[in-house]
């Protein structure tokens, strides 16, 4: 009975949100607030329907079944481990914070009433992603997921929205090709992509190659990866500044999801350290690294910044898979979640100071944080916990998967951990000291006069003040639940069932 | 009764096609229910018919009594049962569409005729299907072919007439062609039924090599014209763009398909593997259909004209069935032949969601579609949806034969082609793309100044489409299950 339950769940979780948006589809024509209150109802059962998992994945259960099959061996299939719980469950918070962010954020903006369908659609179709029990049901979320947010991206129509967008949908359906080749090549080679099977391919062959590379073009494109990343500074900014929160913030990780699995299900560690392909994924992610946070620096546009430093963290993730140990594995997961807090918090707070002001360039953001001090007191702390400031969480994950590069024996990686911990620092204390410290109205106003305090309304602060205070909650403190669940999950990855 | 059914399909369309010209001069009112319920009865009978054989196997009929190698035989076996379904469901779907769209582009006057042509056209279609028999098979080949070009021509406009009187010509070479394979192979063999011509050939081989050859050639030259294979294409771009909407749709969705099958039927039923041997007939085929795919997808991009990207697109997706022919190798066979079904489905709704889109606007040029998926939401919907399943989007038919005949290539071991299905499904993302995108988003103002609203009689058939699309993307096995019996040769 409880079981029946607990199996009923990933259904639910996303055919709800897709049910849901056609019901706020139809409503939208109606009435707003109605279509504002029941997108974030939305949202929060479906959060609350993934935490209801929760109990049943951390006795170590795995939700997994066949809903039907399309062919032979592929089908829509469900599985619910501790890494896709962990995922589902931070995307879902997030999503949720964001869409009460949303209401007053689009309140100012053209075409809510398509906004609010798809950003409910999207969603279902990434938790479709994090619940899918096999590669040909993820591709399919992968792809639902990647089309639909395209209009996200393209949200504002502008001239410059529509170019992004559209270098936003070629690199979508080169990627989305690469992981159709990819998924036929591993079908071809093992007879199933099922994420049940433990290992898929055993040996390192030629196909075997070109599966895990076409793999790793198809996630790596959404995950931001070197040189895959070219679509991403440009569309992120260009979209409003909750789907850009959603974008950076969980979305990306729905790659580094992908080549999570590919890396442990459809090949193993051994096979993947055989074939020294973690070499390559190495590689690529110093270069996706410093290249992200140097190319940071030289950007004028807040949010444009904020992109390129989600290239940088990215990078961070695709090492922690790449080192292939434990620790560093702890790390890698638990950064997947400290960069969805920071990140989201991080663009809700650029979206309140554009929102508000209009302000874009960071030249002109002087003396913002004493206008917006909660605003911006919420971006100086997700900023330091990006640069790794202890007790946040950036820390934390940091630490975590510098501890994993030593036990790898490459103290080369923790150098390159430090000089971009160094570049964020370099591009994010900037923007704070000038905020706080440096004030763009001392000519008129003189020393003394105090600035009136105008912040974005109420549902706007209070989701960027949640978001910011639990990149607090999950760094150094007892009981972090985050890090348990990464260390639960990382062991789960090495070691079977957890 | 039904022992003679095979025969009374093409029969009931056959006299459909007489009778509606009679009851123009006295009932007109009763043409397009005639037309339309032939249809539906050639649907029902196809459906019955799978039934059947699926009771009682593969069946052979002899018309008129005669057994062969005197009489006419009609082989239904799950090739031509699956090609009949295909025929009369599509064909049924278009001319409901076309009973609205063609009263305002074509004459009334000839309205009647081109249910005639029509009809024509879909006995001789299914006739090709079911025939067991060379020189009835070149009979409906040349139907087909008459039926086709008055179809295209039946729109009094000078540009429809230019491009019938191409598709006659090069149409009539393809004929040429096959008369002549045909006379080769029964002055070699002496007979014209697919069953004695398979078992007299390995034997003369033998003795004719050259012949059988030539023949084989000439069989691949005249149904290569005929399904536009690259490079025989050169007719189809104007002939399908030009002609009314519902005419487009059939000819692109199901009439170059039908020769392909034919194809698939003499390659592997009548001539013996041997032949492969002796001449690599279907790597050649396959060289010709990966530039066939590259082309078509290539060509498209540079077109300004919606109906005329649509039918290079059919250059490229024709390419994809040979492939899988070309491939001979089991699951890619699957792939092509269930491509069949695939194509014509989004195919005939892209060329009906155009023929919309032109009933509505009369715009045809891409570059003036901006904004008119506010206009038309549900039909630019099915366009996208059309869209995707060219790409491949899984979830879509187009994804599934696509899988298929990629494993295929995998099985050969051949990647390769692989790459080339993943390279032309990446090109057909980037005409198909913009034309929806610039449909629903970046223009605020409404392009259209005259609008004309659709009847809900023309855009229902484009909605069952759409909805089939999705449909067989997610549960093709009926569908599979019958390509499979249909290849077991």
């Amino acid at each position: 009975m409880e079981s029946a339950i607990f199996n009923f769940l990933p259904i639910w979780v996303v055919m709800f949100p897709f049910f849901m948006s056609m019901i706020i589809l139809i409503i939208s024509k109606r009435s707003e607030k109605l279509r504002d209150g029941l997108s974030v109802a939305t949202a929060v059962v479906t959060f609350l329907s993934v935490a209801a998992m929760y109990p049943f994945i951390i006795s170590g259960e795995i939700i997994s079944y066949t809903i039907f099959d399309i062919l032979p061996g592929l089908g829509i299939t469900v599985r619910v481990d501790i890494l896709s719980f962990s995922l589902a469950a931070i995307a879902s918070f997030v999503w949720m914070l964001v869409s009460i962010y949303s209401i007053d954020y689009m309140s100012h903006e053209h075409g809510g009433d398509r906004y609010f369908p798809i950003f409910i659609f999207t969603l279902g179709s990434t938790l479709g992603i994090f619940m899918a029990g096999d590669f040909f049901t993820l591709f399919i979320f992968f792809e639902l997921m990647s089309l639909i947010s395209y209009v996200l991206v393209i949200h504002e129509e502008t001239k410059e929205a529509l170019r992004a967008g559209y270098k936003y949908l070629i690199m979508t359906i080169i990627g989305g090709l690469a992981l159709f080749f990819a998924i036929i090549l591993t079908f071809e080679l093992a007879g199933s992509v099922s994420l049940n099977e433990g290992t898929l391919i055993h040996a390192p062959s030629t196909l075997a190659f070109f599966a895990f590379l076409s793999f790793l073009v198809g996630f790596g494109m959404k995950a931001g990866m070197f040189p895959l990343h070219v679509w991403l500074p440009d569309a992120h900014p260009v979209a409003p500044s909750p789907a850009s929160a959603l974008l950076s913030g969980i979305m990306l990780k729905t790659g580094a999801y992908g080549l999570i699995r590919v890396v442990f299900h459809v090949f193993n560690v051994s096979v993947v350290k055989e074939a020294g392909w973690d070499v390559l994924l190495g590689v690529l992610a110093v270069i996706t690294i410093l290249l992200g946070s140097a190319v940071a620096l030289t950007q004028l546009d807040l949010k444009r910044r904020l992109a390129y430093s989600s290239v940088g963290q990215m990078g961070y993730i695709i090492l922690g898979i790449a080192l292939l140990n434990e620790k560093a594995m702890v790390g890698d997961v638990f950064h997947i979640f400290s960069h969805a807090l920071m990140k989201s918090t991080l663009f809700l707070a650029a979206g309140a100071i554009i929102w508000k002001t209009g302000l874009r360039n960071i030249n002109d953001l002087h003396g913002i944080g004493k206008k917006m001090p909660v605003t911006m007191g919420a971006f100086t702390l997700a900023a330091l916990a990006m640069i790794g400031i202890p007790p946040l969480n950036g820390f934390l994950s940091k630490w975590t998967l510098g501890l994993g590069a030593l036990e790898a024996g490459a103290p080369f990686y923790v150098v390159v951990l430090l000089i971009s911990s160094l570049l964020n620092g370099l591009y994010y204390l900037p923007i704070i000291i000038a905020a706080f410290f440096g004030g763009e109205h001392e000519e008129e106003h003189g020393e003394g006069v105090k600035v009136k305090i105008s912040e974005a309304s109420l549902k706007m602060i209070i989701p960027i003040a949640i978001l910011a205070l639990s990149c607090f909650a999950f760094g150094l403190m007892p009981n972090n639940i985050a890090f348990e669940l990464s260390v639960k999950a990382a062991s789960f990855l090495f070691n079977g069932l957890p | 009764m039904s022992l003679h059914l095979p025969v009374l399909i093409v029969v009931l369309l056959l006299a459909a096609s007489y009778t509606v010209p009679l009851l123009d001069r006295y009932r007109r009112g009763l043409t397009l229910p005639v037309t339309i319920l032939s249809l539906i009865t050639a649907f029902i009978s196809s459906l019955y018919l799978l039934y059947l054989i699926g009771v009682q196997g593969p069946f052979v009929y002899h018309l008129g009594g005669w057994p062969p190698p005197w009489g006419i035989e009609l082989y239904i076996d799950y090739l031509a049962v699956y090609m009949l379904i295909v025929i009369s469901s599509i064909g049924l779907l278009v001319i409901i569409y076309g009973a609205k769209d063609l009263l305002h582009e074509i004459n009334e006057e000839v309205l009647s005729w081109y249910y005639t042509l029509y009809l024509l056209l879909m006995a001789s279609m299914i006739g090709i299907a079911l025939t067991n028999d060379l020189f009835n098979l070149f009979v409906f080949v040349e139907i087909s072919a008459i039926a086709s070009c008055g179809i295209i021509s039946a729109k009094a406009d000078r540009r429809c007439i230019e491009a019938s009187i191409k598709y006659l010509i090069l149409s009539a070479l393809g004929s040429g062609c096959i008369l002549l394979a045909v006379a080769m192979i029964y002055m070699i063999t002496g007979n014209l039924n697919f069953d004695y011509v398979a078992a007299a050939l390995p034997e003369a081989l033998k003795l004719y090599p050259y012949n059988i050859v030539i023949a084989l050639g000439l069989f691949v030259v005249g149904f290569g014209v005929k399904s536009a294979l690259f490079p025989l294409h050169v007719w189809l771009p104007d002939a399908h763009s030009s002609a009314p909407s519902p005419s487009s749709a059939v000819l692109s969705g199901l009439v170059i398909k039908i020769y392909a099958v034919a194809l698939v039927k003499l390659l592997f039923r009548v001539f013996p593997p041997q032949i492969f041997e002796a001449i690599p007939i279907l790597d050649v085929i396959l060289f010709l259909s990966v530039f066939a795919v590259m082309a078509g997808s290539i060509f498209a991009m540079v077109q300004d004209d919606l109906k005329r990207m649509l039918a290079y697109s059919s250059i490229a997706q024709i390419g994809y069935i040979f492939m899988g022919i070309g491939l001979f190798g089991g699951r890619a066979l699957t792939g092509g032949l269930l491509h069949i079904f695939n194509h014509a489905m989004m195919k005939s709704m892209l060329f009906l969601a155009a023929g919309l889109i032109i009933y509505a606007t009369g715009i045809r040029n891409l570059k003036d579609l901006k904004g008119i998926g506010v206009r038309m939401p549900w039909t630019m919907g099915a366009f996208a949806v059309g869209a995707f399943s060219m790409v491949g989007i899984p979830g879509t038919s187009g994804f599934i034969s696509k899988w298929f005949l990629a494993l295929g290539a995998l099985d050969l071991n051949r990647p390769f082609y692989v790459a080339i299905i993943l390279l032309s499904s990446l090109l057909n993302g980037i005409y198909y793309f913009p034309i929806i995108i610039d449909a629903f988003f970046g223009t605020k103002v409404d392009p259209v100044s005259e609008f004309r609203d659709v009847p809900a009689l023309m855009l229902i058939p484009v909605l069952i489409l759409a909805a089939g699309v999705i449909f067989f993307g997610f549960y093709p096995k009926p569908l599979l299950d019958l390509v499979n019996k249909a290849i077991s040769f």
